[in-house]
């Protein structure tokens, strides 16, 4: 697990970028380095250009908002939780604020309103787990029916045209030739998972994962710090659609269907478990490079759309296989380390 | 035509548990087999290893001397073994006949139920056993006696029933409705089934078992025939070592203070209304049937089950302790009763386990946790507690049962507590581990904590407590003290709540 790995000084200090790399992410994670590696070598054989320059930070563009959802879901799911809703939200937060600066209201200001809004679904959703004891699945089914329908709703079915030359201008800005977008998930990912490995607050979403009851036993309280994961994710999904939306120069309610798909399956490919309590954002991150590249590659070498939906599946129940067979492993190390302590 | 059961060389490993370790015996029909051993022993483990609820990791048993494999319990139960659980394994929903027949319903043609016909075989069983019920009434309008024997007829309705195993039947039964059990143990001995039967209950054993198999760690003793060796001698070989050197042994010499905590009238959804003060440097005793209401009690004061009426004064202030944080913070911690549900963060280290309850210290004020006090805390439990691990790092999953146990008090004695409640601290921890925690809550008492001590073993309450609570059916009945207590009036005030004369 990351904190504890984190928690060990690197073991002899030699610098082989084989140990440097297995400290930065677990040794756990150099088979999804390979598949990383064997999936870029694949599109590559198959399409020159999905290696180019253009191609990379438009594969890392398209990342970056799976990637903010990632981020809450690497939170939630560690915490025994999860979202469906995140789609629909980032949808709604396009609309809302594409609309709200149409209406004159001054840009910084609309995306404070968007941003709280997307704090209050996800106070919503921790209402719904925490008080009337909804399973997560099923609680934030609600919201993202609901929220979708909020989107089509505010804006009549329509796309909503932003004209807004600053609020465009977000949406085209780069940084040493790297977006805005990019950079926003770059920080948040950082920031985030230095909380989850670092801080007090990163501990309790672990404890309460592993084992809500003996947390609560404990001192901690698992009510509140799942509320916060799940305002957390409500606000990274406001920040995640208002750049989208101005990426687009519009806000579209139709817009991010299947978002938090490509988010869990990059989650529990990083390692991710869904039982809670075990996984790290440094998983998450090699996790999403994962999927995006995977789903960009499916477009680039031509693959039928219909037949993407097929193999994103796919991908998700790998996913899902390897996430059983680590538990499976877990267990089988234990066993083995208790038979030869006994 | 005699049936033999017979076990070789099985082993079964749990994370950070020798489960069971090389038993071979033999078991034989026409006798009452009982399985002997304290809690952790293994008996239930060897049972479902019996019947294909677990795999062992090594060894096999043999029935009738050819070797039986069986996956899950189903096919144990067409093979012709049954258990008979505490906890009931029928359908409430449905009638006695539908449950004694269930998945081989009798059929006419087309599949169709022929729900006359079972009723009528039910109604057979139902008389052989001389049971006073109908096959057509359902289950869930029955006693619990009576459910089980429902489950009883449930396994005896196979045609190949050989073996049929009881675990803990009588835990909730009472004297004539163990009889009744009794007699039809009898009956299906004079059939030639191999029966063997769980107690923790000596006189029981005395009276209908013929064998005893001992249990000791997960390691098989030695088979004796009940009725000839003496019960002091049969416990010896469970326990290892006479028990009462380890409470003779124990550094008792300490001072009892003023009082602590004062419990008035404290009630919740789960316990009525209770109240009683403890001492500081005092070990308080609570006793009592499972069920009681002295977890739930204890709960009340913590604040893990909200409060309904009542006071709590700790030291003379008053405390409202909204939840297990509010009376961490008051001084007030419970090490929970079930280790693996509530006690242990199975996904973290032994560190992370000592320190989950000390995150506020350990942060500073960005709330980011300091590597160096988290290891200082660490180490120092791991030193205080005498905690068997190879380091700090270790998955705590990792450590055997009484290790794991070390490290959950190590937790709270960390917050420092004045007030420290165990509930049953040492269940399913090796005798060896025992003494060790006895040795330290006299420890703890002696500087000054005021200790409070659940447990369902009496030996253990009477050894160790300076006096004792005994609670029945949410209440305080009475209290006894260290000098007047004995198990026969500890379980008689449990049982009936009334004085033993």
């Amino acid at each position: 697990m990351k904190h504890s790995a984190a928690a060990n000084p690197a073991k002899g200090k030699k610098d082989s970028i084989f140990e440097l790399v297995t400290n930065v992410v677990g040794g756990d994670k150099l088979v999804l380095i390979a598949a990383i590696v064997v999936v870029f070598i694949v599109f590559t054989s198959i399409n020159k250009n999905f290696l180019s320059w253009t191609n990379v930070i438009n594969l890392f563009v398209a990342a970056s908002l799976v990637g903010l959802v990632a981020i809450g879901h690497t939170y939630l799911i560690i915490a025994g939780q999860n979202d469906l809703s995140p789609g629909s939200l980032a949808a709604m937060s396009g609309v809302l604020a594409a609309l709200l600066v149409s209406w004159g209201v001054p840009l910084w200001i609309s995306v404070i309103i968007t941003l709280v809004v997307g704090a209050g679904v996800g106070l919503f959703n921790a209402w719904m787990v925490n008080t009337i004891k909804l399973e997560a699945f099923i609680a934030t089914l609600v919201t993202q029916s609901i929220v979708r329908g909020v989107a089509y709703i505010l804006c009549g079915g329509k796309p909503v045209a932003i004209s807004d030359p600053v609020f465009i201008y977000l949406g085209k800005v780069r940084f040493l030739r790297i977006p805005l977008s990019v950079w926003i998930t770059i920080l948040s990912v950082v920031f985030f998972g230095f909380i989850l490995a670092k801080t007090k607050f990163g501990r309790s979403i672990y404890a309460i994962g592993g084992n809500k009851d003996a947390a609560r036993l404990a001192g901690l309280n698992p009510q509140r710090i799942v509320a916060i994961c799940f305002v957390m994710m409500g606000v990274l999904c406001g920040i995640g659609g208002i750049i989208f939306a101005a990426r687009m120069n519009s806000g579209q309610p139709a817009a991010n269907v299947n978002l938090e798909f490509d988010a869990i399956t990059a989650v529990i490919l990083g390692g991710v478990s869904f039982t809670g309590g075990v996984g790290s954002m440094g998983g998450t991150v090699l996790g999403i490079i994962l999927i995006q590249a995977f789903n960009t590659g499916l477009i680039m070498v031509n693959v039928p759309t219909f037949w993407q939906y097929v193999a994103r599946g796919a991908l998700l129940l790998f996913a899902l296989t390897s996430d059983y067979l680590r538990k499976r492993n877990r267990t089988r190390e234990l066993l083995a380390a208790s038979m030869k302590n006994a | 035509m005699g049936n033999v059961l017979e076990f070789q060389h099985i082993s079964k490993y749990f994370p950070g548990v020798k489960a069971l370790h090389d038993i071979c015996f033999k078991a034989y029909s026409g006798e009452v087999l009982a399985f002997l051993g304290e809690n952790g022993a293994g008996k239930s483990t060897l049972l479902k290893v019996l019947n294909g609820d677990y795999q062992p990791e090594e060894g096999n048993y043999l029935l009738n001397g050819e070797e039986k494999h069986f996956r899950t319990p189903h096919e144990a139960i067409e093979a012709g073994i049954s258990v008979i659980y505490q906890e009931r394994q029928i359908l409430l929903e449905l009638s006695v006949a539908e449950n004694i027949y269930l998945g081989r319903m009798p059929t006419k043609r087309a599949g169709i139920i022929d729900i006359r016909k079972a009723n009528a075989m039910a109604q057979r069983i139902i008389d052989d056993f001389g049971l006073q019920i109908k096959p057509t009434t359902k289950v869930k309008d029955l006693s619990i006696a009576y459910q089980q024997m429902v489950e009883i007829m449930k396994a005896y309705s196979r045609d190949n029933l050989k073996v049929i195993c009881f675990d803990e039947p009588t835990a909730s039964l009472s004297d004539s409705e163990i009889e009744s059990l009794f007699a039809i143990i009898k009956k299906l001995k004079s059939e030639d089934k191999i029966i063997l039967y769980v107690s923790h209950r000596m006189n029981e054993i005395q009276q209908i078992t013929d064998k005893a198999a001992i249990f000791k760690d997960g390691c098989y003793v030695d088979t004796v025939a009940t009725g000839k060796v003496p019960e002091s001698m049969m416990i010896k070989m469970m326990v290892g070592r006479d028990l009462g050197d380890i409470y003779a042994n124990l550094d008792r010499d300490k001072d009892i203070g003023d009082v602590l905590l004062d419990v008035q009238g404290v009630s919740s959804d789960f316990v009525k209304e209770n109240s009683f003060q403890l001492h500081a440097g005092e070990i308080l005793g609570f006793s009592g049937l499972v069920g009681a209401g002295r977890t739930e009690l204890m709960r009340a004061i913590i604040g893990a089950d909200k409060l309904r009426t009542g006071r709590i004064l700790l030291g003379g202030k008053e405390l409202v302790n909204k939840s297990p944080k509010d009376a961490m913070r008051n001084g007030i911690v419970l090490v929970p009763e079930d280790r693996k549900l509530q006690g242990i963060l199975a996904n973290l280290s032994v560190s992370g386990n000592i320190n989950i309850s000390l995150l506020d210290q350990n942060a500073n004020r960005f709330g980011i946790l300091s590597t160096k006090k988290e290891a200082a805390a660490a180490a120092q439990g791991i030193r205080d507690f005498h905690i068997k691990t190879p380091d700090a790092e270790k998955k705590i999953v990792e450590l055997s049962g009484g290790n794991q146990q070390k490290c959950i008090v190590a937790r709270w004695l960390a917050t420092n507590p004045k007030v420290l409640i165990l509930d049953e601290p040492t269940k399913g921890i090796d005798v060896g581990a025992k003494a060790e925690f006895y040795q330290m809550i006299c420890t703890f008492a002696k500087r000054g904590l005021g200790v409070i001590l659940i447990s369902s073993e009496l030996p253990e309450v009477i050894g160790l407590s300076d006096r004792i609570i005994v609670m029945k059916s949410l209440r305080i009945v009475d209290e006894v003290s260290r000098g007047e207590a004995t198990e026969d009036r500890l379980l008689s005030l449990g049982m009936i709540g009334e004085k033993a004369e």
